[in-house]
C-alpha cells in the first residue's frame, strides 16, 4: 500500500508538472522528470521533500525571467538532493539509498536535453557510477565522487568512459588496502548541491568549472566586427569613442595550452594569449576531450543550449590601450595552419 | 541590521542547541550562506529582499533544528529568548514604512498620556504629533470618534493599550512602544509553551509547534506592530492557565487586562467565566458582571460614552448567510483567511474533529471563544478591516496552537512542510514589504493580482473571496474539508495538481469580468470608489469610463449581462458593437455579445459609465 501511494504521488506530480510547463527551454520541458526525481528522493529520505514538486511548479509559473527561473528550479533540485544525501535512510531502503540518490543526480545532470542522450553510453555510465558508490561504501562522499565523475565524463568519444572506469579501479584499490568508508556528509552535500544548483547548464559546470563561481560579466553593448585573422594577418580598426575593450576568441586553437600567443594589439604592445581568449567552441561536448584551453580570465562568451549540452563560447575581454583612436590587431605568426584569431567586436560602455 | 542579524544568527542558536546539533546548524547555515552568495551573483534580486529572505531561511533552518535536533536545550524561557531576538530584528523591518491602520491612533493616545496626562487628542491633532512617525496626514480624528462635553476629542480605541505602552514610549518613543508590544509577544510565547507543558503536550510537539506559532503569521506581525491583539492573546492564555489551575491571582488580573484592551473581548471573558473549567464557586454571574461592568465604567469615566463606537444592536443575531460567509472567510478567504494567511492553523481542524482527545485547556479556550466568534463572523469587517490579516482572531492563536500540539504526532509531515513553506513565504513577503500586510478589500489578493498582472488574465477568480463572494470560495471550503478528512497521504501532489490546474484555468478567459480587477488593461478611466474609502467593501466597486476612455480584457465568446450605473447616459463600444444606455439613478443591466473569444476592448464613445461587472449567461 505504501509503495502504491508513492507511485500515485509520482504519477500525480509528473502530471501536474506536465500541465504547468509554460516556457520553451528543455529544462522547462523536463519538469515532469524533475518532479519524478524529487518524488523518488522524498521516497528515499524525507517525505517532506515532496514539497519540491509544488515549488518547481510555482517557479515555472511565477518566474518569467529565464535565468532566475532556471536557477530557482536548480535551487529546488539542489536542496532536494543535498538534503536527501545528508539524510540517514531508514528501513529497507537504507542500503540502496545513496546509490539511488547518485543515479537520480546523474540522470538530472546528463539526460537533459533528452534528444542528445546517447542511451547505451549513458546506461553504461550509470552502471559505473553505481559501482563507484557501492565500492566507496555507499556514503555521501561516495555519492559525491560518483556524481562528479559522471559529470566530467563527456562520453563523446566513447573512449572517454575511461574516466569513471579509472576512478572505479582506484576506488576499489584504495578500499582493498584498507581505506575507510569516508562519510564527509557536509562537504559532499554542498558539492553535489552546487552542481545540482546549476544543472540547467550542467555542461558548463562540467567543462568550465570556475564559470559559475565567478561574478558574471555584465553583457554590454557590442560593436560587431567578426573578422578571423589567420597567422601573420593584420588589420586596423577605428575605435568607437565609448569602447573600452576588445572581444577576441580563437578558431581551431583548442589544442593550445595556457599562455600560447594568439596575436598582438598595437599601440601598447598587448600580447593576446590563450587565457585572455580561448577557442570559440572548445567547450562543446564533442570538442572538449581534446581541448587544452582554460576558461578565459574574463569570459564574455554567450551561454548556448541547456543541460549537459550547454556550453559557453571562448570569447574573452581584452582592455584597449588608453586613448587609442585606432588599433592594429595582428595574428601571431606561429598560429597553426587553419587556426585564426577572431576579432568579434568592441565592447561599448 | 545585517550586522545585528549575523550576530543573532551566531549567538542565539547556543541558547537552544548544543553539541553536534549546534555544529550541524552552523554547517547548514554556512551552506545556506554559500548558496545565497552564488545565487546573488547570478540573478538580479532586490538586495533588501534577498537579505530578508536569507535571514528568514536561516531562522527556518534554526527552527528545523529546534524541532528535530537531538541535542536541544528546551524550556519555555529559552523559547522566549529566541522569540525576543527574532522580534527585536523584525521591528526595524516593520518600520520600513510608517505605522498604519489603528497604530498611529493608539500611539497618539500614548503620546497624550505621556505628554498631557489625559486622553484628549485635540492638541495632538493640532500639533501634528503623528508627523514624527511620518504620518503627516493625520491631522484630525477618525469619523465617529467620541467627543467630550467640553469639546475634548477622544479616540474610539480603548486606552489600556496606550497606558501599557506609555513607559516604553516615554523612554524611547515609537521604538519603546513597539518594544512593549514585542515584550508581550515574548511573554505570550513563554506562557503558551508553559501552557503546553501544563496540559501534557510532549516536548517534541511543543518544539515543532513553537516556530510555526511564534515566527509565523499572524503572531509575528502583530508582535512587532502596535495592535492590542498580542497583549490580548497573552492575557487570554494567562486567564485560561489560571482558570485551569484554579488560581484567581492569575486569571483575575489576566481577564481584567483582556477586557480593558478591547470592549469586544468582554465576550471572550464571559466565555471564560462560563467555561467548564471555570472556578465553580465563581461562575458565571460573579465573574461576568464585573467583567462586563469594569471596562464599560472605565470607558464612561474617561470619555463619557460607555459603549465607545459600538451599539447594543450589534448583539442582535442577523442573517444566517452572513454567519456562513464570515466563518468561511475566516477559514478560507484569499486575502484574509487562515488557509492563505496562516495555513498552519488549519491543523486546528484536526484537533477539533478529535475533540475528546484534546487537552482540556484547548477545549476551554475554544468554548470561551464561541460567543465572541458568534458575534464576529456576521460583521461586515470580519476580515479585520485595514489591518494585517486575521486581526480579530489573533488572540485565539495560542489556543489553536495548543490543539495542534496535542495532535502533532498524527499530522502528516509533508503537510506540515507545506504549511511551513507557505508560512516562510508569507514571512519573507511581510517583512520585506510590510505595507503589503494591508490590502484593500477588493476581493483580490496579492498573489492573484501579481499573476493577473503578469499574464493579463483573471487569476484572482481562482482565489476564494468571501468579501466579494466568488465561486472559488465554495470550492475552497470543499478543498479544506477534503484536506482534513480525505487525502492525508497525498496532500502535496494534490496541492501541486491544484496549482497546475489553476494555472491552466487562470490563463483562460473568465465567465465573470470585474472591471476594476488587475487583469483588466486600464488604458484610461478611474476606479470606483476611490482607494481607501471608508467601508469600501460595502460598495459595488467598478471602473468609471468617460467619453474617449477605454479598457480591454480577455473574454469568452457568448452573451453576457453587463451591470453598470450611469448618471449621464452613455454610448459604448464593446468588441466592435455599439450600445446606448439611458441615465438612471440605479444600477442597470444590459445584454452584450462577445463574438469571438480573446482580448476585447470596451470604449466609451459618449457620456460616462460606471462599469460594475459582466457575467456570461
Amino acid at each position: 500500500m505504501e509503495h502504491l501511494r508513492w507511485i500515485a504521488a509520482a504519477a500525480l506530480s509528473a502530471y501536474a508538472s506536465y500541465l504547468a510547463v509554460h516556457h520553451a527551454t528543455p529544462i522547462d520541458a523536463a519538469l515532469p522528470l524533475l518532479a519524478l526525481a524529487v518524488t523518488f528522493l522524498a521516497w528515499l529520505s524525507y517525505p517532506a521533500l515532496m514539497l519540491g514538486v509544488p515549488m518547481l511548479i510555482v517557479a515555472e509559473i511565477a518566474l518569467a525571467e529565464e535565468t532566475t527561473r532556471l536557477i530557482a528550479i536548480g535551487a529546488v533540485m539542489a536542496t532536494a538532493t543535498a538534503v536527501s544525501l545528508s539524510a540517514r535512510a531508514r528501513g529497507e531502503r537504507a542500503e540502496a539509498h545513496p546509490t539511488f540518490v547518485a543515479l537520480i543526480a546523474v540522470v538530472i545532470l546528463r539526460w537533459i536535453p533528452f534528444a542528445d542522450v546517447l542511451w547505451g553510453r549513458e546506461i553504461l555510465l550509470l552502471i559505473l557510477t553505481a559501482a563507484i558508490v557501492i565500492v566507496l561504501g555507499r556514503t555521501p562522499f561516495a555519492v559525491a565522487v560518483g556524481v562528479i565523475t559522471a559529470l566530467v565524463t563527456p562520453a563523446i568519444p566513447m573512449r572517454t568512459l575511461w574516466v569513471p572506469l579509472a576512478v572505479l579501479i582506484v576506488a576499489a584499490a584504495a578500499r582493498a588496502v584498507g581505506m575507510p568508508a569516508l562519510r564527509l556528509t557536509w562537504p559532499s552535500a554542498v558539492l553535489v548541491g552546487f552542481v545540482m544548483l546549476f544543472f540547467a547548464w550542467s555542461g558548463i559546470v562540467a567543462r568550465a568549472f570556475p564559470y559559475f563561481l565567478r561574478k558574471p560579466v555584465t553583457v554590454k553593448e557590442r560593436w560587431t566586427i567578426a573578422h578571423a585573422l589567420p597567422a601573420r594577418e593584420s588589420r586596423t580598426y577605428e575605435v568607437p569613442h565609448n569602447a573600452k575593450a576588445l572581444i577576441l576568441s580563437g578558431a581551431n586553437v583548442a589544442h593550445l595550452r595556457r599562455g600560447a600567443v594568439l596575436g598582438r594589439i598595437e599601440p601598447g604592445g598587448i600580447t593576446v594569449r590563450i587565457d585572455d581568449a580561448a577557442d570559440w567552441g572548445y567547450l562543446r561536448r564533442d570538442a572538449w576531450h581534446h581541448a587544452h584551453n582554460p576558461l578565459p580570465r574574463v569570459s564574455v562568451g554567450t551561454i548556448r543550449e541547456y543541460g549537459y549540452s550547454a556550453w559557453v563560447d571562448g570569447a574573452g575581454r581584452v582592455p584597449l590601450p588608453r586613448g587609442a583612436r585606432t588599433i592594429r590587431v595582428t595574428a601571431d605568426a606561429k598560429l597553426p595552419e587553419g587556426a585564426s584569431l577572431q576579432v568579434e567586436g568592441f565592447e561599448l560602455e | 541590521m545585517i550586522v545585528a542579524t549575523v550576530i543573532a544568527l551566531l549567538l542565539v542558536p547556543p541558547l537552544v542547541l548544543r553539541g553536534r546539533t549546534l555544529l550541524s546548524y552552523y554547517g547548514a547555515v554556512s551552506a545556506l550562506a554559500l548558496f545565497a552568495w552564488l545565487l546573488a551573483r547570478r540573478i538580479e534580486i532586490e538586495p533588501y529582499l534577498g537579505c530578508v529572505a536569507l535571514a528568514v531561511l536561516a531562522l527556518v533552518t534554526l527552527s528545523i533544528f529546534i524541532a528535530n535536533g537531538e541535542q536541544v536545550r528546551w524550556s519555555a524561557n529559552r523559547a522566549a529568548l529566541v522569540a525576543a531576538a527574532v522580534y527585536a530584528l523584525a521591528i526595524p523591518a516593520m518600520l520600513r514604512t510608517p505605522i498604519d491602520g489603528d497604530e498611529p491612533f493608539y500611539l497618539l493616545q500614548t503620546a497624550s498620556i505621556v505628554g498631557d496626562f489625559d486622553l484628549d487628542l485635540s492638541n495632538q491633532y493640532a500639533q501634528r504629533t503623528a508627523a514624527q512617525w511620518k504620518r503627516e496626514d493625520i491631522t484630525e480624528a477618525q469619523i465617529g470618534d467620541p467627543r467630550g462635553d467640553a469639546g475634548e476629542q477622544y479616540s474610539r480605541h480603548e486606552p489600556f493599550l496606550a497606558l501599557l505602552m506609555a513607559p516604553g514610549y516615554a523612554l524611547f518613543g515609537l521604538h519603546g512602544a513597539l518594544a512593549t508590544i514585542a515584550l508581550f509577544g515574548v511573554l505570550l510565547v513563554r506562557s503558551t509553551i508553559r501552557w503546553m507543558e501544563d496540559e501534557g503536550v510532549s516536548e517534541a510537539a511543543a518544539r515543532g509547534v513553537f516556530p510555526l506559532f511564534a515566527f509565523a503569521p499572524p503572531v509575528l506581525f502583530y508582535a512587532t506592530r502596535i495592535w492590542p491583539e498580542v497583549p490580548a492573546a497573552f492575557f487570554f492564555v494567562e486567564a485560561l492557565r489560571g482558570v485551569g489551575e484554579h488560581r484567581p491571582r492569575r486569571w483575575l488580573p489576566a481577564l481584567f487586562g483582556l477586557v480593558m484592551l478591547k470592549l469586544r473581548f468582554v465576550l471572550v471573558a464571559c466565555g471564560v467565566g462560563f467555561s467548564p473549567r471555570g472556578p465553580a464557586k465563581a461562575r458565571p454571574t460573579w465573574i461576568a458582571i464585573p467583567i462586563l461592568l469594569v471596562p464599560l465604567a472605565v470607558l464612561w469615566f474617561l470619555t463619557g460614552d460607555a459603549s465607545s463606537v459600538h451599539t447594543w444592536r450589534e448583539l442582535i443575531p442577523t442573517n444566517p448567510m452572513r454567519y456562513l460567509t464570515g466563518l468561511g472567510g475566516i477559514l478560507a478567504d484569499g486575502m484574509s483567511g487562515i488557509a492563505f494567511q496562516a495555513p498552519f492553523y488549519l491543523f486546528a481542524l484536526f484537533a477539533l474533529v478529535r475533540w475528546k482527545r484534546t487537552p482540556r485547556g484547548f477545549r476551554a479556550g475554544m468554548l470561551a471563544s464561541l460567543l465572541y466568534l458568534f458575534y464576529l463572523v456576521p460583521r461586515g469587517e470580519w476580515f479585520g478591516g485595514w489591518a494585517p490579516p486575521l486581526r480579530y482572531i489573533v488572540f485565539l492563536m495560542p489556543v489553536l496552537a495548543l490543539g495542534i500540539a496535542a495532535v502533532w504526532d498524527e499530522l502528516s509531515k509533508p503537510a506540515i512542510a507545506a504549511t511551513a513553506a507557505w508560512s516562510t513565504g508569507l514571512v519573507i513577503h511581510g517583512l520585506a514589504h510590510p505595507w503589503r500586510l494591508f490590502h484593500e478589500f477588493t476581493g483580490e489578493n496579492a498573489i492573484g493580482e501579481w499573476l493577473s498582472a503578469m499574464y493579463e488574465s483573471d487569476f484572482s477568480r481562482l482565489f476564494p473571496s468571501f468579501i466579494r463572494l466568488n465561486e472559488a470560495a465554495w470550492w475552497a471550503l470543499l478543498g479544506i474539508a477534503i484536506f482534513v478528512f480525505a487525502i492525508r497521504k497525498l496532500e502535496i501532489p494534490a496541492i501541486a495538481l491544484a496549482i497546475a490546474l489553476g494555472f491552466v484555468m487562470g490563463r483562460r478567459p473568465a465567465d465573470v469580468v470585474q472591471f476594476e480587477d488587475t487583469h483588466v488593461r486600464h488604458e484610461s478611466g478611474r476606479i470606483y470608489p476611490d482607494p481607501y474609502t471608508l467601508m469600501r467593501a460595502t460598495y459595488r466597486q467598478g471602473w468609471v469610463l468617460d467619453a474617449g476612455h477605454e479598457i480591454s480584457f480577455l473574454a469568452r465568446e457568448g452573451t453576457y449581462t453587463l451591470d453598470f450605473i450611469t448618471g449621464l447616459g452613455a454610448t459604448f463600444e464593446l468588441a466592435g458593437r455599439a450600445y446606448s444606455v439611458a441615465p438612471d439613478a440605479r444600477y442597470q443591466t444590459v445584454q452584450v455579445t462577445i463574438p469571438r473569444s480573446g482580448r476585447v476592448t470596451l470604449r466609451c464613445l459618449t457620456g460616462g459609465i460606471n462599469l460594475d461587472r459582466m457575467e456570461r449567461r
